[in-house]
């Protein structure tokens, strides 16, 4: 607006000076009319500046005006490219499916156990209160890490076993392993491996086992071990029997006393050889499992398993501990059950000589849902049978009757009530009877 | 002592190949394929009392069929063939 009314000013003083030249040329100029004209040439001349300086603010204006549309265009050019970068880049990378993730796959899993009890002897107790959580960490569908504890509470005892106030909160670690399937056939398990000697510490958790307590035999035998397995299975046929293997090499056993030199009886230490110390024994103990799995119909299967394991266990390496389990699971319908183990041990020692302390358990439980009543409380009961024994080879040897019942109160929270009887003789005997009721919760 | 466990190793390494092969080789009309659901049955309360589908998400699923695949051992093909039908049931 400003620009145009300049304009049409300056046209108008130049029309008007045009106006006045021919008029004053043709006739002698007085100086007054001259000095008019001279006033109006110089004012014409400042309004031209003026113009002037307009425009070139004003091309100013325009060259910055380009510049930014120039950049919006860039900016949305760029935008282009990126919408098309990325639509090109989801073609070749998916998005991350939130199953896939690893930060999403941590689960807290586990039980937690509350036992009340007595034995001959003694005043009636809750004598545990246990919580074992396990971590899983799936980071794809061939790889997973699992760690599981136990946590208890404990009353706290003197060194020498005697009384001491207070109770003592304790945390172990009962396995810690990296599962890696390598393939089909394969999968690499390392760290705290559960060893497949038998089966029972591999489906120990309290909410799976029937009975409140370990068979007594189970002490022979190393639960977890630091090392490698490779396991995996083999279908064979079309109707669900399987053949499953297992091969491991784990520290095994050591001798708990390595300061004198010998290798006693009472040194053998099964569970504590779980880091580098100097002067243990140097190699590591081997074992496996080989099973076979036949299921001929629908919740009716056999499975038979044979596991061993060997090694050094003392620290000048001149005595072997050794193991063999056989162990078999029958299921006849979805009611009764029968399972057990035969263990045997062998070791050598420079007090005792070669020392194999061994023993069996035979469990059997029935579903009372099996008889088919409409009887509310009864459907949710099972009854369950042990018997079991022990000879440590050191003179003590222990036969005990187990029966009890588990009323399921949900598939997973179970309240469990047994009695045992014992018949044990040695110098470590065990009392002759003893109760305990158990409330286990697997989350 | 060493040796043929070596070997049995790596005889065990080599089976995908060797499986893919017997896969080509198998007549016409194999016998029906063991499905999920049957699998579930003959092997989810072996060890403990049955966790039903319902009780997980699929998501959670992938990861305890991961964990019983190597406790029980289990083929995988089985073990993918149940954790199909568990994700199906569990339905999200
Ligand atoms: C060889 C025994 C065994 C068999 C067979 C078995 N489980 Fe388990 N399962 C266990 C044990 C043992 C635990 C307790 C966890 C532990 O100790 O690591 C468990 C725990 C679980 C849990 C709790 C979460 C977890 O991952 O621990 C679920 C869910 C489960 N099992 C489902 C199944 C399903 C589904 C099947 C059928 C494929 C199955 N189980 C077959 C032994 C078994």
């Amino acid at each position: 607006m400003k620009i145009r009314s300049l304009i049409l000013g300056a046209a108008a003083g130049g029309c008007a000076a045009g106006m006045l030249v021919p008029a004053t040329g043709s006739a002698a100029v007085s100086e007054e009319a001259f000095n008019a004209l001279s006033d109006m040439v110089s004012k014409q001349g400042q309004a031209l500046e003026e113009l002037k300086k307009t425009h070139e603010q004003d091309q100013l204006v325009i060259q910055q005006l380009q510049q930014q549309v120039g950049q919006t265009s860039q900016l949305a050019t760029n935008a282009e490219q990126k919408a098309e970068a990325a639509a090109q880049s989801q073609t070749v990378y998916q998005a991350p499916n939130p199953a896939q993730t690893t930060t999403h796959n941590f689960q807290v899993i586990g039980d937690a156990e509350v036992q009340f009890g007595k034995s001959t002897g003694q005043n009636p107790t809750f004598v545990l209160a246990d919580f074992a959580p396990i971590f899983l960490f799936r980071a794809n569908d061939n790889i997973l890490f699992e760690a599981g504890f136990d946590i208890t509470l404990n009353n706290n005892a003197n060194a020498d076993g005697t009384r001491a106030p207070g109770s003592s909160t304790t945390v172990s670690l009962s396995f810690a392993q990296l599962d890696y399937c390598l393939n089909d056939y394969l999968t690499l398990c390392a760290g705290d491996i559960l060893l497949p000697l038998g089966t029972y510490s591999e489906r120990a958790a309290g909410w799976l086992n029937k009975i409140g307590d370990d068979p007594l035999v189970r002490d022979w035998l190393p639960g977890s071990g630091i090392g490698a397995r490779l396991q995996g299975a083999l279908p064979v046929g079309q109707s669900g029997q399987m053949v499953t293997y297992a091969v491991y090499v784990a520290n095994g056993p050591s001798s708990g006393n390595p300061t004198n030199g010998f290798a006693n009886a009472g040194d053998l230490d099964l569970g504590g050889n779980v880091g580098d110390t100097p002067n243990w024994h140097a190699n590591p103990s081997g074992g496996g499992r080989l099973a076979w799995f036949i299921p001929w119909k629908v919740h009716y299967d056999l499975e038979l398993g044979v596991s061993g394991q060997t090694g050094e266990w003392s620290d000048n390496r001149t005595h072997l501990w050794s193991a063999c389990v056989l162990d078999a699971a029958l299921h006849l319908g979805p009611y009764f059950e029968a399972k057990g183990e035969y263990i045997n041990t062998w070791f050598g020692t420079d007090d005792l000589g070669n020392l194999d302390p061994h023993g069996l358990w035979v469990q059997t439980s029935y579903k009372l849902a099996g008889l088919k009543r409409d009887w509310p409380v009864i459907n949710n009961l099972e009854l369950v049978a042990r018997y079991d024994n022990s000879d440590d080879a050191q003179g003590t040897y222990t036969d005990r009757y187990t029966v009890g019942y588990v009323y399921y109160f949900s598939n997973t929270l179970l309240f469990e009530g047994d009695y045992e009887f014992l018949k044990s003789h040695g110098p470590n005997a065990l009392p002759p009877q003893m109760w305990m009721l158990q409330l286990s919760y697997g989350f | 002592m060493t040796a043929p466990l070596l070997a049995g190793v790596l005889a065990l390494a080599a089976l995908p190949a060797a499986q893919a092969d017997d896969k080509a080789a198998t007549p016409a009309t194999p016998k029906k394929k063991i499905s999920g659901v049957e699998l579930y049955a003959i092997h989810c309360n072996r060890c403990h009392p049955e966790r039903y589908p319902v009780e997980f998400d699929q998501r959670q699923w992938q990861t305890y069929m991961l964990h019983m695949r190597v406790r029980a051992n289990l083929p995988a093909e089985q073990a993918r063939e149940i954790l199909k039908y568990l994700q199906e049931e569990a339905g999200y």
